[in-house]
């Protein structure tokens, strides 16, 4: 079957693994993991232009052969029944003469664009056909049996595949229930992924199935970026002349992995040094078990790969930052130095316990533990709610330097402050059809646009599912009568259509109280800072935004809505702040908005951010007293249920509180953060707790 | 992108710099692409789908709808039914290959992801009763140049695959029962307004070159700009003829200089040089230094010099650089550092 040669046109083409500058972390890990699959894949993290993907697939000629039963779709291996799809487990259990072959590893590429019965594998189209009779055929799944699986942009893989594939790599096995049909085949493979972090996060659970996870960058030596640069120009004048190079290292390297597999199971991994393992899981706080067991098999592979028959300490912990990187609790990446000194004295002690109760406190793992954590919201019982104020990379409620106070009423600009990474703010997913385009909230579409994920029964719509609707017809054809010349003959209940299903963006207005109540410098630093995270994560999920701001005596739209989040950006950090509060107006201009945007597209359900401390002072009528005034017109907006508001409260923590901003969010019905909530990096998950 | 006549390439006032960036592309498919950014009117769009006129020509299989330069490719031909090569070659036959002009194909902001990434032929499958995959635009752009207007208003899942086949050179399919990859190394040429939005980070480096352009603030061209639209509106195809030397011109020199490319050289030193504006601009990974190498080099095959000179480099760092260097969030591209400006 032609299914399982590992299709590439051009590997003589393929940039050599071997000619790869620098990167060692990235190619150690892919070597070791093509000589111990059970370590269990790799995610490769990085900016752009870092040789990631290149070197995935120049790994591809540096696999190993392995043996499998000639003509099985699954590559099962002829010596183990345990492990083998229902047909060959059966003869190989027998003890039927199966034919064996070799075949390198195999390295399938998912991509991006794959549809599900494509992974899972359906029906055999051509076979139902010509013969009327159900036959199944494998997909991706079936052919990556044994094998890597290779998901370039992971991060921007579609929910319904990350599902499939996460049940699979769970299970080890691919269980299809489709069209008719029941099949059951084995389906272990290595998760091998890349991703450039700028575009999104990537689903946790997702995450933890990567056995170990690499964070590359540029080189920042100049010589090694000119032999760079020298590498790739010869490469790119003569690729196979290159190729040809190097095909002597890559050789070496691939009979070093051949060697390294056969010796692996040779190798002792000390009693003692399990103590030390599970040392530095607990340090550094990971989830679960995987990263323990991640550990073990890379540095068994280590100590294989190096030609020695035991695993030492500085194995383990050469690759221990491999396999906790993307466990720790945070599982973000690493902020820019400098941002994560004040979380170290408190943990110390915490530390030092730990230390003592371990066996091996000896070891020297600092570079893994003071890599730092964020959200360490579940970290067991023994830490506090006093550790709360002093959480890595949220804006600094006071920042070092105080030069002048607020004045009232004269304007000041203020730069943002700090950023921090806000998580999912979604509004419900529905069965509403919608138009538009985004990456926020999921929807099923109407336009022939987004993602086909599925197909169902139906001849309504223009959009017809041409593989659903043959394969639903295939088994018929004995049967049927043929028709002008036509092959196939489809009858209308034969008919499906496409479901497809998109996310599009919302509508975020961000209505920013900028009066002088609002001017301490260091409160509008902060809410600056707050506001432009939710502004990258609307950069993200391809939001619109809109600001309005109201400060002195008129409230003002000074920031139409817009898909350039950068435009945002500039109006956040070039607005100024003083004066007088006039809520009142800048509500009813951000609801005007907001009724002009639902009337443009009744089926969207925009997201109303409102900033402010509450304090109203400033009435449109001057009969009514501001904040009476302000309270009413917020009642009257929580009518309009399509729009989800959001106060945050910049009101600072203090003895005497006024609670306005609480009162306003009560009006609105909406979400009420303090900013002090706000502060913890807690918006995230009361936002999502009760938005989602 | 036949039919109509276009606009002819030089005809075009000014904007010197985004001609270059295209021009230069021409020459080294390896620079991967240009992105025009600018307002509204500044002829970002005529002058790609000008091109057209001074695109050198190429070796193609007559017929193949993969843009092979030669038949018989294992991975391609052989899950080929697309034409009937297959069986002239089993019959020991040759394949006519024949010479064309390399192709601007459109990609439409609107177009949907099987027309892109090729589908299953329906046709096929209800007459022949057999699967066959049905090539889409990342096929017919093989070998050429993929143009996409307004390309910050495409749909994410279609930049998706886009970049899944702009990093591989290839495109996997995987879907509606069709199962095929093919080669899809293109030029990426894409236009943007950037009051529209900005595009994403990862897609942005794709681009080889970015250049910003804006309406001319000369009275003297804006009038030539109004001039030479009339005439052409007029009646276009006297004025194309009026053109046509020069762009034979121009097609020669491209001609020329993609001869000459092989022998240019670069000192060492020059590549430090290199490498130091791209570590001081800041700019993350490696593509930029690898881009503005050969931006340079092709830039001296463009002034048909066979040594890169100071001047190509700094000319080639500002095209190559400016949409790459390390932003905070959201701040504008080209904001901080200009590069060098035209110099053809």
């Amino acid at each position: 079957m032609e299914l399982h040669n590992n299709r590439t046109p051009a590997e003589d083409y393929l940039y050599p693994f071997s000619a790869i500058m620098g990167q060692e972390e990235m190619k150690l890990a892919l070597i070791l993991n093509a000589i111990e699959p059970r370590i269990g894949g790799v995610l490769i993290r990085g900016e752009k232009g870092t040789a990631k993907s290149t070197a995935v697939r120049a790994l591809r000629r540096l696999l190993p052969e392995i043996t499998v039963v000639r003509g099985c779709p699954c590559l099962c291996d002829p010596g183990s029944a345990l492990h083998a799809c229902p047909r060959c487990a059966g003869k190989i259990k027998a003890g039927d003469y199966t034919e064996s072959a070799y075949v390198k590893v195999p390295l399938v590429t998912l991509p991006l664009n794959a549809t599900e019965e494509m992974v899972t594998g359906s029906l055999d189209i051509e076979f139902a056909m010509r013969k009327g009779q159900r036959r199944f055929q494998p997909g991706l799944l079936a052919r990556v049996n044994r094998g890597i699986l290779y998901i370039d942009e992971v991060n921007l893989l579609d929910d319904h595949l990350v599902d499939i594939i996460l049940d699979a790599a769970a299970s080890g096995v691919n269980i299809v229930e489709r069209e008719g049909l029941s099949y059951l085949h084995p389906s272990r493979f290595i998760l091998v992924g890349t991703m450039n972090p700028e575009e999104g996060a990537l689903r946790p659970q997702l995450l933890d199935r990567f056995g170990l996870c690499v964070e590359i960058g540029g080189e920042g030596n100049l010589d090694s970026r000119v032999r760079l640069m020298e590498m790739r120009e010869s490469y790119d004048n003569n690729p196979v002349e290159f190729a040809s190079r190097h095909l002597s290292e890559d050789n070496g390297i691939a009979g070093r992995i051949r060697s390294a597999g056969e010796r692996l199971k040779g190798v002792v991994f000390p009693q003692r040094l399990l103590g030390l393992v599970s040392e530095i899981c607990l340090q550094n706080n990971v989830a679960g078990h995987r990263a323990d067991m991640a550990i073990k098999y890379t540095a068994r592979a280590l100590a294989a790969y190096e030609g020695r028959s035991a695993v030492t300490v500085s194995d383990i912990n050469r690759v221990a930052g491999m396999a906790i990187l993307h466990r720790r609790r945070d599982a973000l990446p690493p902020p820019p130095p400098g941002h994560d000194n004040h979380d170290n004295h408190d943990d110390s002690g915490d530390r030092e316990d730990r230390r003592e109760r371990g066996q091996n406190g000896s070891v020297d793992n600092n570079d893994i533990k003071n890599q730092p954590h964020g959200n360490e919201e579940d970290r067991g019982g023994e830490r506090d709610g006093t550790e709360e104020d002093y959480q890595g990379g949220l804006p600094d409620p006071e920042p070092p330097s105080e030069e002048d106070e607020p004045s009232g009423t004269a304007e000041q600009v203020f730069e943002p402050g700090r950023t921090f990474r806000v998580q999912r703010i979604t509004q419900e997913k529905d069965r509403l059809v919608r138009r538009g385009s985004g990456r926020r909230t999921r929807t099923r579409t109407t336009q022939k646009t987004g993602r086909y994920v599925k197909s169902i029964h139906s001849d309504k719509y223009p959009d017809i599912a041409i593989d659903a609707t043959i394969r639903a017809a295939a088994p018929h054809q004995g049967s049927r009568k043929k028709e002008n010349g036509m092959a196939v003959s489809i009858r209308r209940d034969d008919i499906r259509r496409k479901i497809r299903e998109k996310r599009i963006g919302n509508f975020l207005l961000f209505i920013v109280d900028a009066s002088g109540s609002m001017g301490a410098k260091a409160r509008m630093i902060a809410t600056k800072g707050a506001i432009l995270s939710l502004l990258l994560d609307a950069y993200q999920k391809r939001d619109k935004v809109a600001m309005v701001t109201f400060s002195q005596r008129k409230a003002a739209v000074n920031l139409p809505p817009t898909s350039s989040v950068e435009l945002a950006v500039r109006q956040l950090s070039e607005m100024p702040v003083g004066g007088r509060t006039p809520m009142s107006e800048g509500l009813l201009k951000g609801f005007n908005l907001l009724r002009v945007h639902l009337v443009k597209e009744a089926s969207s359900r925009p997201i109303a951010i409102i900033v402010t401390d509450g304090r109203a002072n400033v009435p449109i009528d001057d009969r009514l007293s501001p904040q009476d005034e302000a309270l009413r017109i917020a009642g009257e907006m929580s009518g309009e249920k399509r729009i989800k508001f959001i106060v945050i409260d910049t009101e600072e923590k203090a003895v005497v509180r006024f609670g306005l901003a609480a009162r306003l969010a009560a009006a609105l019905g909406a979400e009420h953060f303090s900013f002090n909530d706000l502060m913890a990096g807690d918006i995230i998950n009361i936002v999502r707790r009760n938005i989602r | 992108m036949t039919g109509r006549t276009m606009y002819p390439f030089n005809a075009i006032v000014g904007q010197d710099e985004m001609k270059l960036a295209l021009i230069l592309n021409i020459i080294n498919p390896h620079i991967a692409g240009a992105l025009v950014r600018g307002e509204k009117g500044t002829a970002k769009s005529t002058a790609v789908r000008a091109l057209a006129d001074i695109l050198p020509l190429i070796d193609v299989v007559k017929g193949c709808p993969y843009q092979m330069s030669r038949a018989g490719d294992p991975g391609v031909c052989r899950d080929c039914d697309n034409t009937g090569c297959a069986e002239e070659i089993f019959n020991g036959n040759g394949v006519d290959v024949v010479r064309r002009k390399v192709r601007v194909v459109e990609l439409p902001v609107s177009a949907t992801e099987d027309r892109v990434v090729g589908t299953m032929d329906i046709e096929h499958a209800l007459s022949k009763g057999k699967k066959r995959f049905e090539p889409g635009i990342l096929a017919a752009a093989h070998r050429g140049i993929l143009y996409v207007d307004e390309i910050n208003l495409l749909d994410d899942h279609v930049v998706d695959v886009l970049l899944d086949a702009a990093a591989m050179g290839v495109n996997t399919v995987e879907r509606e029962g069709v199962s095929f990859s093919h080669p899809a190394r293109f030029t990426l040429v894409g236009t943007m307004n950037p009051e529209e939005g900005e595009l994403r980070p990862q897609l942005l480096d794709r681009f080889g070159l970015c250049v910003s352009i804006e309406g001319s603030r000369n009275h003297a061209e804006r009038v030539a700009v109004m001039e030479r639209r009339i005439a052409f509106e007029d009646d276009p195809d006297v004025f194309c003829l009026k053109w046509k030397e020069e762009s034979a011109r121009t097609a020669e020199r491209i001609e020329s200089a993609i001869k000459l490319y092989p022998e240019v050289e670069i000192e060492r030193e020059k590549l430090f040089s290199i490498a130091t504006q791209c570590m001081e601009a800041g700019v993350d990974g490696h593509r930029g230094d690898i881009i503005t190498l050969k931006t340079a080099k092709t830039l001296a095959a463009w002034n048909g010099r066979v040594h890169v000179t100071d001047e190509d480099i700094e000319v080639a760092a500002g095209l190559a650089l400016p949409h790459r260097m390390r932003r905070q969030p959201f701040e504008e591209i080209g904001k901080g550092r200009r590069g060098g400006g035209y110099a053809g």
